[in-house]
């Protein structure tokens, strides 16, 4: 009697997957294939896939399974269509090399597709020569962890390394982008986590937002891509802890910034990039904590911004601070650090007795006339320059750090 | 008589360089005028040449519509010419006032305005997915970006 009571106990008590089976997917057995693997498992079921390489056109995964990946198997779409196709929610896919996605025109094909489902876990997966990497389209509550992802560096037959539309409360963590056309992309994606990520060599962005609002970025690296990140059209993004480094050439910026509202971009490093931030459009932006170390430009600030505050941040070896292209209205520099301040602090008090114009007179010359960039660290520049600081009276007034910092702000 | 020679080479050569030829897109170089992103899809490229031979380049119809919208002058200035890319071939430019635009959900064009231009109307009809798309001249094309 006791151990009946025991036995409904322990049956009661015994989670779903008690009955779960595991399917192995293996060559020279009797399930060569996943798509035969999940014809014959039902939801919950484990397929497991031994080494080997299997040919994978268009597989679609329809049941809530979990698929893992032993040693690293390979699923190849020898370039004829998508490789992976995941229709239902709650499938975990871990541990595959992903490669030879079709490419073309007509229609985007992927490594691995999600499409429509929710709680969906892709890691530890390899994918290498797909047209687009990992693609989510009108998903919620996905988590993309710790996969790599490589590219064909083909500018026309590159699409996205991971590509977000329509997508809500997604996750992606510690995966590698590089050789696609944007890294990372998101369009119509809100309240979405990026987080670890390193997306370098990208031949267009290494991360790029469109219309897509309430999503935060950080502890990323984005390295010598195409132009590191591009926010467009979105609000209240958050950009923390990030690193750009050598995003270099004309028209590259290590963030590009074009009608977005609402922005913070906290604690960033922004080294050796042909512009730091570019900002376009960009209204009740917050640029706190960032370190601006060897770029050309450490920011560009164009005329039609509003209400953008910069403070407490380090602008060191750049060959140019600020520069605008007009009248700026109501954009604040407070407290930062400018290793070209040359003023003093005689009430040894941390901060310099006169304000600092971050717009030099030299750059307002090159903002006429490009050409003059020729003459840069020429006598006759550093003269103006020089002569301009001691009486200003053509940089713009209203452009001043009233408060610059004498030394550096440490984190 | 060969200075002579020389002079008329010469300055063939300069008539030639203030011709309206377009300047072909260099796909992941280029960057849009109008939203500065880099041009990177054949299929939506658009081009802008104005009646003094000054080029623009745009990553998609819908940039180019904007680009104009700002410069109603280059818009109505019938000297200017207007190039887009044939969906149905793409990297091959077609005049725009020609031409007809599908705004299509499926379509995802580079500044999410769902813009594809073909060159005949029959094309552009065969290519509808979704039940709401619609089709465009060019004119009409402006005159809702308005």
């Amino acid at each position: 009697m006791r151990s009946l009571i025991v036995k409904i106990g322990l049956l009661l008590v015994m989670p779903f997957p008690a009955w779960a089976h595991t399917i192995v997917v293996a060559t020279g057995t009797n399930v060569t294939t996943i798509k035969q693997a999940v014809a014959l498992a039902k939801n919950g079921d484990t397929i497991r896939v031994e080494k080997g390489t299997y040919i994978s056109l268009n597989t679609i995964v329809d049941k809530e399974l979990t698929i893992l990946g032993q040693n690293q198997p390979v699923l190849d779409a020898r370039f004829q269509e998508e490789v992976l196709t995941i229709t239902a929610s709650h499938v975990k896919l871990d541990g595959f090399i992903i490669k030879n996605s079709k490419t073309g025109s007509m229609r985007d094909f992927a490594g691995i597709r999600l499409s429509n489902v929710e709680f969906v876990t892709i890691s530890n997966n390899t994918l290498v020569n797909n047209f687009f990497g990992i693609y989510l389209s009108n998903c919620k509550h996905i988590q993309v962890l710790h996969n790599r992802i490589t590219g064909s560096d083909n500018i026309e037959n590159s699409g996205n390394g991971i590509h977000l539309w329509k997508c809500k409360e997604i996750l992606l963590n510690g995966n590698y982008v590089t050789r696609h056309r944007d890294g990372i992309y998101f369009e119509f994606a809100k309240k979405c986590l990026i987080e670890n990520n390193f997306s370098e060599k990208n031949i267009r962005y290494g991360l790029h937002f469109m219309f897509s609002d309430d999503d935060t970025y950080r502890h990323n690296t984005f390295k010598n891509n195409g132009s590191g990140v591009s926010v467009m059209y979105t609000r209240r993004i958050a950009m923390l802890d990030n690193t750009f480094i050598e995003n270099w050439g004309s028209s590259i910026y290590g963030v590009l910034l074009k009608e977005i509202t609402d922005a913070r971009i906290e604690g960033n490093h922004f080294i050796r990039n042909t512009t730091g931030i570019y900002m376009e459009n960009s209204d009740r932006i917050t640029v706190t904590h960032n370190d601006f170390i060897s770029n050309g430009w450490a920011m560009r600030v164009l005329a039609s911004c509003n209400k953008d505050h910069f403070t407490q941040n380090n602008y060191k070896g750049n060959s140019f601070d600020v520069t605008t292209n007009g009248t700026l209205k109501e954009i604040y520099f407070n407290d930062n650090y400018w290793d070209k301040y040359e003023g003093y602090d005689l009430n040894k008090d941390g901060t310099g007795d006169i304000p600092y114009r971050p717009i030099s007179l030299y750059a307002q010359i090159i903002e006429q006339n490009p050409q003059s960039v020729m003459l840069m660290r020429s006598f006759i520049v550093n003269l103006i320059d020089k002569v301009e600081r001691a009486i200003p009276s053509i940089t713009p007034e209203s452009v001043k750090d009233e408060k610059p910092r004498m030394k550096p702000w440490k984190k | 008589m060969k200075t002579l020679n020389i002079f008329i080479l010469v300055l063939c050569c300069l008539i030639a360089a203030c011709s309206h030829a377009p300047d072909p897109i260099r796909y992941g170089q280029d960057a849009c005028t109008h939203c500065k992103m880099t041009i990177m899809d054949k299929r939506f490229a658009a081009e802008l040449i104005t009646a003094k031979g000054k080029v623009f380049k745009f990553d998609a119809a819908e940039c180019m519509a904007g680009f104009l919208k700002e410069n109603p002058a280059i818009a109505e200035d019938v000297k200017s010419v207007f190039l887009v890319n044939d969906f149905s071939r793409p990297g091959q430019f077609a005049d725009a006032r020609k031409s007809f635009f599908l705004r299509d959900s499926s379509l995802s064009s580079p500044m999410g305005g769902n813009l594809a231009a073909f060159l005949s109307l029959p094309a552009a009809e065969a290519a509808k997915r979704d039940k709401s798309a619609e089709v465009y001249d060019w004119s009409l094309l402006l005159s809702k970006n308005k």
